[in-house]
């Protein structure tokens, strides 16, 4: 139960609040602002609304909003904020870590407990910043013997190739960070990456649990890329493009689950393998090889491959809404922004307030379109997710050869009659030339 | 005409690295705040259970499910020549997917064949 500190005084901790503030104020304004205007002096700033971006403009911007909505809209339509912020890594990491949370407080749920609670006031909102300051401020132990530069790299290396999968997805029509025509194929190459890693970062550590884990993990990713290979086959069939935009934009009519079911399944259970989730988490089997590949990461390393696994995860569930679900398509529920206060302004009494720069930002890049699709996205992978991870508390591990035996029997059998359904809709003139679409 | 084609990678390349440049620092502050104490000759061992670890900690790995590596690396190539030809399916004329079929046909026959090898526990 926490407490609050027994020589806890209010006015003491306004008082600190008062005097950071002040700090704060002193130093921006003696170092902060000449550090900028230096900084801007010094590099080249780009040519917005017909006008050079000069330092003056620039600082004036920043009072103004009819001037600062222009460089915000020029700054949405880079490629570094797509990187860094929205289809990219900062709206993933936002995802994995509210999944996470969910997913502890689900198992618990299920499981009869209240799982995170004392941490934030309401239901342990704050558990996940609690755990991650615990984990930061924790010692790194590498054992005696390990590769050291593969040991230290495999962590971060986990979570940039999970980065550079969420780079494919796309999110709405337009918003996605890599465009690209061969777009899941790029996907397989992607996937490819993980058990290197994984084996790299196994065999680097000197131990046996993780090396065991390894091995483990390697068989099973490596078993179940074919059978996820071949159950994608049937959508790039009837659609015929491998670019995951035109993908998900030939689903405005219906999602592609009603007529491949049988893929869908598949490459769910493939999903599930290649996640390492239960029932298929063998290379971290808790009771029987410790944390499998996990066992010697500590401290920091062991979050940096946990938020990697969950941007893994929001990754593929994604790829499922593109592919099956219908993508960023679904009935228009975003209200439209009153067109009156981009053309008139807002009336407050006697005076009118209008902003400039409102109209192109709405029109071109924040379109009704884009919000919508971006809501009518999150809340399909959301429920995949919720899919994904409700495994966890209902069913137990399976033993390895029948894992090996269902990826390489079962599964790539019913992909294969997969293939001959998605030919068979074709030629008898369901979909394609002439049929639905 | 090639620049072009590998310059739409390059944004996930881009990506790669933001990820790399992005939690580098988490693991250089961990390194930099984490109290690190003293060290023993126990504590830099590797984990068996509290137990003294003994042997080598890379050891041998069981044969009995390498032929599934070996499958892996045949079949997956030929399923990545099947999205050549599902991706062109609706371009090329119907009499195109007969020698498909006899693709798919020997694919499935190989694999069954590899399958029944790989059971056989007495070879491996």
């Amino acid at each position: 139960m926490s407490v609050i500190a027994p020589n806890f005084k209010l006015s003491g901790f306004i008082q600190s609040l008062l005097d950071n503030i002040f700090w704060i104020l002193l130093l921006v304004v003696l170092v902060g602002v000449p550090a900028i205007f230096m900084i801007l002096f010094v590099i080249p700033l780009p040519v917005i609304d017909g006008e050079l971006l000069t330092p003056f403009l620039a600082f004036s911007a920043l009072v103004n909003p009819t001037r600062l909505l222009p460089i915000i809209h020029a700054f949405l339509t880079t490629d570094i904020f797509r990187v860094m912020a929205f289809p990219g890594f900062g709206f993933a990491a936002l995802l994995a870590a509210s999944v996470i949370f969910v997913e502890r407080k689900m198992m618990a749920k299920i499981q009869l407990r209240v799982g995170p609670f004392y941490c934030g006031k309401v239901e342990g909102i704050l558990q996940l910043m609690g755990d991650g300051l615990k984990l930061i401020s924790k010692e790194i132990i590498i054992p005696a013997k390990a590769d050291k530069p593969i040991f230290w790299a495999a962590p971060v290396l986990f979570v940039a190739t999970a980065a550079a999968f969420v780079a494919l997805i796309p999110v709405a029509p337009g918003w996605v960070v890599a465009d690209i025509d061969l777009g899941l194929l790029g996907v397989f190459a992607v996937i490819g990456f993980f058990p290197i890693i994984t084996i790299l970062s196994a065999w680097s550590a000197n131990s046996k649990y993780p090396f065991i884990g390894g091995i483990r993990a390697l068989f099973q990713m490596v078993s179940f890329e074919i059978p996820l290979i071949l159950s994608l086959l049937g959508v790039v069939m009837l659609t015929g493009t491998l670019n995951l935009s035109e993908i998900s934009a030939s689903q405005s009519s219906f999602p592609w689950i009603i007529f491949l079911p049988i893929g869908a399944i598949v490459f769910f259970i493939t999903m599930l393998a290649e996640l390492e989730r239960i029932p298929f988490d063998l290379p971290e089997a808790e009771s029987e090889i410790v944390a499998g590949w996990l066992t010697e990461l500590s401290g920091m390393m062991y979050g940096l491959v946990q938020l990697g696994s969950y941007l893994k995860l929001y990754a593929f569930a994604a790829l499922f809404v593109v592919l099956f679900l219908g993508g960023w398509n679904g009935p228009m529920i975003v209200p439209a922004f009153p067109e009156q206060i981009i053309t008139e302004g807002i009336e407050m009494g006697p005076i009118v307030l209008t902003i400039d720069g409102l109209g192109p930002l709405l029109h071109e890049t924040i379109t009704q379109e884009m919000l919508n699709g971006t809501l009518w996205f999150v809340l399909k992978t959301a429920g995949v997710i919720f899919f994904i991870i409700l495994p966890r508390g209902v069913f137990p591990r399976v033993r390895v050869d029948l894992l090996l035996n269902l990826g390489w029997t079962k599964l790539i059998g019913l992909c294969f009659i997969n293939i001959f359904i998605a030919l068979g809709l074709l030629y008898a003139g369901v979909l394609g030339p002439g049929g639905l679409q | 005409m090639v620049g072009e084609l590998a310059g739409n990678y390059s944004t996930v390349v881009l990506m790669f690295a933001f990820g790399i440049a992005a939690m580098a620092p988490a693991l250089v502050i961990s390194r930099m705040i984490s109290p690190r104490k003293r060290s023993n000759p126990v504590k830099f061992l590797p984990m068996e259970c509290g137990q003294v670890p003994s042997g080598e900690g890379r050891t041998h790995f069981m044969m009995q499910y390498y032929p599934y590596i070996l499958m892996f690396v045949v079949f997956d190539v030929m399923a990545i020549f099947l999205y050549a030809w599902g991706s062109s399916l609706l371009e090329l004329p119907k009499s195109a997917t007969l020698p498909m079929m006899g693709f798919l046909a020997i694919m499935f026959g190989a694999m069954a064949f590899a399958l029944y090898q790989s059971g056989r526990r007495r070879i491996w």
